[in-house]
Parts: C-alpha cells; sequence; structure tokens
C-alpha cells in the first residue's frame, strides 16, 4: 500500500526521472569521450605501423636481401620486450626471419592492416596477446608483415568501460538524490497546500493556503488561488446572510400568520370554522417544517456547523433504544463501543433518526438493522432493512431535495431526509451510500474517526 | 402570572398578548430592548419572554445584563433564529428555556408555566412524590403503594422528567429536549409509545391513574387531573 503510493507521488517521478535524465547524459558525454580516444589511439598506432613497415620498405631498396633478412631477424628479436611482431616471406611463401608465422593463413593478396591473436609463453603461462599489423608487399614477391602489440588498446577500453560503469552508478545515485530533494520540496509545498484545500473544502473558508514568500510560480499560483477564496468566502458569507435574514423574515411571517390562525380559532363557533382554522394552522406547521428542514440542510452545507469529538457509538445506541418500541420487529443492533468521531451531535443523530425513520416507514414487518463497527480509522453505520429497496438506477436521485420516491406518496414525509443525510456526510467527511441489501436496502454512512 | 413580553414584532406581540390574557396571565409589553430591560429591572415578573433580535438592545445582551445584577428571574428566549446552535448561544448567555418562530401557544404556555413553577419548587429534590407514586433520584428507585417498579435507564429518565414537572403539562418537544436532548422532530409517533409504555409500568395495576394525555398538548403526570 505505502510502496504504490510512494510510487504514485511526485517524489518517486521526479527523483527516478531526474536519475535518468542525468544517467542518459552522463553515458552520452562519456561514450563521446572513449569513441573519441579510442579513435585518437587507433590512428596513433596505425600510423606507427605505417611508418616502421615504410621505412623497412626503404631499407629493402637500399640493401640486398640478405641484410634486410638480418634487420628484420634483429628487430625481431625478443618482441615481448620491444612489443614489435615481424614476419618476412619471398615469392615462393618461404619464411625469410620474423618471430611470428602468420602470414600464409593471410589471403596472398591481402595487404594494409589486420588483427589477430598470437600464443606466448612467459615464464610458465601461456598467454595470447592481441596483435595489430601492417602488410606491406615489397616488390618481387617479397612480403613484410609489421605488427604492434594492442594490448594495451584493449586495457585502457575496460578501464573505460569500468569508468563508465561507475560513473553511470554515481551518476544515477547523484541523480536519485538530487531528485528525490527537488520532489520532496515540491511535494512538502503540495502536502501543505492540500492540507490547507481540505479544511477549505470542509467549509472553513476563512483559511488560506500557504505561501512560502519565495514568489515563485508555485507562490503566484497560491497567491492566485487564495484570491479565489476571498471572493468564494464574500460570495458565501453574503448568500449565508441573506439566506438567514429570509430565514428570519420567514420565520417572522409564519409566526405572524400563526398568532392570526390561532386568535381566530378562539373566536370560532361553528364546526365547519374550526375545521378550516384547524387545515391553515397544519399547513403553517408543515410550511414551518419544510423551512426548517430547508435551514437544517443549509447549515450542514455551508460547514460552519461547530464540530466537537462526539461518542458516535453512544448516539447510534441511544437511537435504537429511542426507535425500538415503535418497530414492528426487534431492531438488530450491534455497535462497536466507543467510536469517536469529530462531528456534530444533533445533525448525526437527526441523520440516523431520518434512516431509521425511513427504514421502519418503507419497511414495515420487515427486521431493520443497525450495525456500527470500525474498519482501519473510518467508523461504518449499516442500516438495514429488508423492505421493496429502491432501484439501483433510482439511488443517485433518492438523496435529491424533495424527491419522493415512487409508491411512497401514501406516506409522510417531505422528501428532506435523506437530503439532510447527504448533507451531514458531507459536513464530517463521510461517504454515502445506498447499497442493494437483497433484498432490501443498506444504507451506508463512513465517517472517518476523530484523531486521538 | 405576571409575564412581561418584549418583542418588537407589533403583530405578533398583540397576538401573543392576547393568547395569554385569554389563558389568565398578566402580560405587559415593550417594544425594544432598552424599554424591556427597564422594565424588566423595575417590574417584578414570574417570567420573562425576549425575542432574540431586539432593537436598541439585543435580546441576548438583555439577558446577560440581567443576570449581571443577579436577577434570576426566568427568561424564555423567543427567536426567528433556529439553529441548535444558536439556542446553545441563547441558553450560555443565561436564557432558562429557547423557543423558535412560529411556536405553538399550547407549547409556549407549557414551557412558561414549567419555567415560573421551577423557581423555589422541588427543583434538586432527590426524593419526589405524587400520591402513592415515590422517586429516588440518587438511588434511582420507583415505587408505588411500596411496591418496586423496575424501569430501564430512558424509562426512568422519562419518568423523573415528568415527575420533576408534576401537575404541569409537558409537550412532546419538551420531553423530547428534557429527556433525550433531541433538539430535532422525529415526525412518527416515537414519544407516545415510550409515554405509553411507561404508563403500562406505573398505572396498569392501579385504579387511579397519574399520566395524563393532554390533547392538542402533550402529558401531564398528576392525581388531580
Amino acid at each position: 500500500m505505502q510502496l504504490v503510493r510512494f510510487l504514485r507521488s511526485s517524489i518517486a517521478r521526479v527523483t527516478v526521472l531526474h536519475g535518468l535524465v542525468l544517467a542518459a547524459s552522463m553515458i552520452a558525454v562519456l561514450a563521446g569521450v572513449y569513441l573519441a580516444t579510442a579513435r585518437l589511439i587507433a590512428t596513433e598506432g596505425d600510423q606507427l605501423l605505417s611508418i616502421e613497415a615504410q621505412s623497412l620498405a626503404e631499407f629493402f631498396h637500399d640493401h640486398d636481401v640478405d641484410a634486410f633478412i638480418g634487420e628484420v631477424a634483429e628487430r625481431a628479436e625478443d618482441p615481448w620486450t620491444r612489443g614489435g611482431v615481424y614476419e618476412l616471406r619471398n615469392a615462393n611463401g618461404d619464411f625469410l626471419a620474423g618471430n611470428v608465422v602468420i602470414l600464409p593463413e593471410l589471403k596472398p593478396s591481402n595487404s594494409g592492416f589486420t588483427e589477430f591473436e598470437v600464443a606466448v609463453a612467459r615464464a610458465d603461462t601461456e598467454a595470447s596477446r592481441s596483435i595489430r599489423a601492417r602488410i606491406q608487399d615489397l616488390g618481387q614477391g617479397y612480403r613484410l608483415l609489421v605488427g604492434h602489440d594492442v594490448q594495451d588498446r584493449q586495457a585502457f577500453r575496460t578501464v573505460m568501460l569500468r569508468s563508465v560503469i561507475w560513473a553511470i552508478l554515481v551518476t544515477l545515485l547523484f541523480g536519485a538524490a538530487g531528485g528525490w530533494w527537488l520532489g520532496h520540496r515540491i511535494s512538502s509545498t503540495a502536502q501543505a497546500i492540500n492540507a490547507s484545500a481540505a479544511r477549505i473544502a470542509a467549509g472553513n473558508l476563512t483559511e488560506r493556503l500557504p505561501l512560502n514568500g519565495s514568489g515563485d510560480e508555485i507562490d503566484t499560483l497560491v497567491a492566485r488561488f487564495n484570491d479565489l477564496l476571498a471572493r468564494v468566502d464574500t460570495l458565501t458569507t453574503t448568500l449565508r446572510a441573506v439566506l438567514d435574514s429570509t430565514a428570519h423574515d420567514l420565520r417572522g411571517h409564519l409566526n405572524r400568520i400563526r398568532g392570526a390562525a390561532q386568535e381566530a380559532s378562539l373566536k370560532a363557533t361553528t364546526p365547519e370554522e374550526q375545521q378550516s382554522i384547524q387545515t391553515v394552522l397544519g399547513e403553517i406547521d408543515r410550511l414551518s417544517d419544510t423551512l426548517q428542514g430547508l435551514l437544517r440542510i443549509a447549515l450542514a452545507e455551508s460547514g460552519t456547523a461547530p464540530l466537537d469529538d462526539v461518542d458516535f457509538s453512544q448516539i447510534a445506541q441511544d437511537l435504537v433504544e429511542f426507535y425500538q418500541p415503535v418497530a414492528d420487529e426487534p431492531l438488530v443492533s450491534e455497535i462497536t463501543p466507543g467510536l469517536i468521531v469529530r462531528g456534530h451531535r444533533q445533525l448525526l443523530a437527526q441523520s440516523i433518526s431520518n434512516l431509521l425513520d425511513n427504514a421502519l416507514k418503507y419497511a414495515p414487518h420487515t427486521p431493520v438493522g443497525l450495525r456500527l463497527t470500525r474498519e482501519g480509522s473510518i467508523a461504518v453505520l449499516d442500516i438495514t432493512d429488508r423492505g421493496p429497496g429502491i432501484p439501483a438506477e433510482q439511488r443517485a436521485y433518492a438523496t435529491m431535495r424533495f424527491r419522493r420516491l415512487p409508491g411512497s406518496s401514501g406516506l409522510p414525509g417531505s422528501g428532506l431526509g435523506l437530503s439532510l443525510v447527504a448533507a451531514v456526510a458531507r459536513l464530517h467527511q463521510a461517504e454515502l451510500k445506498l447499497l442493494d441489501a437483497s433484498p432490501g436496502l443498506r444504507v451506508r454512512l463512513s465517517i472517518p474517526l476523530a484523531n486521538t | 402570572m405576571k409575564i412581561l413580553l418584549v418583542e418588537d414584532d407589533r403583530r405578533a406581540s398583540e397576538y401573543l398578548t392576547k393568547g395569554l390574557r385569554e389563558l389568565g396571565h398578566v402580560v405587559d409589553q415593550a417594544f425594544d430592548g432598552d424599554t424591556g430591560l427597564n422594565a424588566a429591572m423595575t417590574g417584578s415578573y414570574d417570567v420573562l419572554l425576549l425575542d432574540r433580535m431586539l432593537p436598541k438592545l439585543d435580546g441576548l445582551e438583555i439577558v446577560k445584563r440581567m443576570r449581571g445584577v443577579g436577577n434570576d428571574v426566568p427568561i424564555l428566549i423567543l427567536s426567528a433564529l433556529d439553529e441548535v446552535d444558536e439556542r446553545v448561544q441563547g441558553l450560555r448567555a443565561g436564557g432558562d428555556d429557547y423557543l423558535a418562530k412560529p411556536y405553538h401557544l399550547e407549547e409556549l404556555t407549557a414551557r412558561l408555566d414549567a419555567l415560573a413553577r421551577r423557581k423555589g419548587a422541588s427543583g434538586l429534590a432527590d426524593k419526589l412524590k405524587i400520591a402513592d407514586l415515590e422517586v429516588d433520584a440518587r438511588a434511582r428507585r420507583v415505587t408505588r403503594a411500596g411496591r418496586k417498579i423496575d424501569l430501564t435507564t430512558r424509562e426512568f429518565q422519562l419518568l423523573e422528567f415528568l415527575m420533576r414537572h408534576a401537575g404541569q403539562i409537558v409537550t412532546r418537544t419538551m420531553i423530547l429536549e428534557g429527556v433525550w436532548d433531541y433538539h430535532f422532530d422525529p415526525k412518527t409517533n416515537v414519544i407516545d409509545v415510550h409515554i405509553s409504555r411507561l404508563r403500562q409500568a406505573i398505572d396498569k395495576d392501579f385504579t387511579v391513574q397519574l399520566l395524563h394525555t393532554v390533547r392538542g398538548a402533550g402529558y401531564t403526570l398528576t392525581d388531580d387531573p
């Protein structure tokens, strides 16, 4: 889990990317140096060979054959100290002088440069040496091979290769370290922003994202974001004020209407008059209930409701006992005690009340169950009934305001119950899910536990 | 009883005053915070009815000032601001009860009654008694005619609440708030069912019934219906 989260983090990506880019550029540079150096050494070696072959050719022209054979034989002595190999043959291919036997294996016409391995006995061991040689036609069918030991070149190649590997490893290491540092800087900034943003999303619109004071691109972006927040804050405050004063006003009106109706009821003389007045009073009560419901939802959604550490298990337990006497079948509860959440006691209680009330109302004469368990750092509340349930395609609408399910028109209710639960869930950063209990409905509310 | 009503909404004030006078109460009216505070300080009232938002002096401010000088007249705050947290503020400032508009006159009078009688009454006594029903709040013991009655914790709390308001009308909302501390309406008739269970426990085997339903208002525990 943690590894997956790390790999998905920007630190990991920056670390790996930074390491790879550095290593790739290092490989490119070292490869360039290597190729250039190797070519330089090779060219120089070939030039030396050509010069020696040339000087021997001149010697051959200026002297007779025996003197030339002597010269070659002398140069061929102790080849492993002086590093040269020689072989001279005449037109018939007879060996005349030298310290290697290789020419017959090469094609007669072959001239120019060639490379081969020669076994060398040295002390007790036999080693193989790499030789690069030039074959020179001296005229009259004489062929001369002049070669150098190129073991050094290979040693150079090996050293070079080893350094390249080390350099890549070191670069990868430094690259990764640098990347980690860079990523960590970005990531810690992002985390600080993330934490603030979460609190803001939870409804604390007065909070601002932290600036690091450097005035860099991120800082500018954060500052812009803060401006945006200030604007949202102002709008929300204004809206809230409008809502509050409207609600206050409406309640005042309703109160006066109720007062007038009540006064009229005292004066009513006939049962018919009394009946109409009672109808009016009933409608006023329904209207004020709906207003009350909408305002509760607005309160929960504004995120301004004060939260405390509350014992969610106790709240659930109390409500089970509260509804127990009105349930057709005994309520079955399984509650893990002592689950503390950061929450609003009244709104949480009202939500559970709405859910239990719904279950008892829509699934009468069936067993209703309440289960509260802990899953890691989450308190999971399941309220399950064995009623008709809600068809999958209607579940998304069930939490909308004033939305009532088909077939519920005969039952009391304002269509605000589940909307309130949804709003309260958002206030508590909880997840509300309507699930199929086949048969029946299971409402699941998953609330993060308080940090204790 | 003698009531001071401080309410700036004149029409609402008129309706309420008429209603209360109809029930035999003496009502004085004030229409802003300043006059309200003066009247409350100089007159002697059994209970104060205060609107939460008033011109000149805010309702909460009046409560604070009254409590500040040691005046402990019972205060019921009326408000068109009805959120549980507003309510907490009102009670914290020193109010004794809080009722949201629009209210039922029955609800209001039941609460006024409870407030007025609480003063000097058996407010916090441990031993409560009505007819032959006795409740020992500390020992959590209930007996009727000397016979022990077993109740669940919640049933006991409900009975204790009714006993402390014996002879008065208690509304369903008062029971919800006082016994369960629920400040929302559970819609269904849950309270009625709890009451009838309690009635089973304390009244079933006796000829004199103590727990009565008051139609359109609530319940009352009394031996003199």
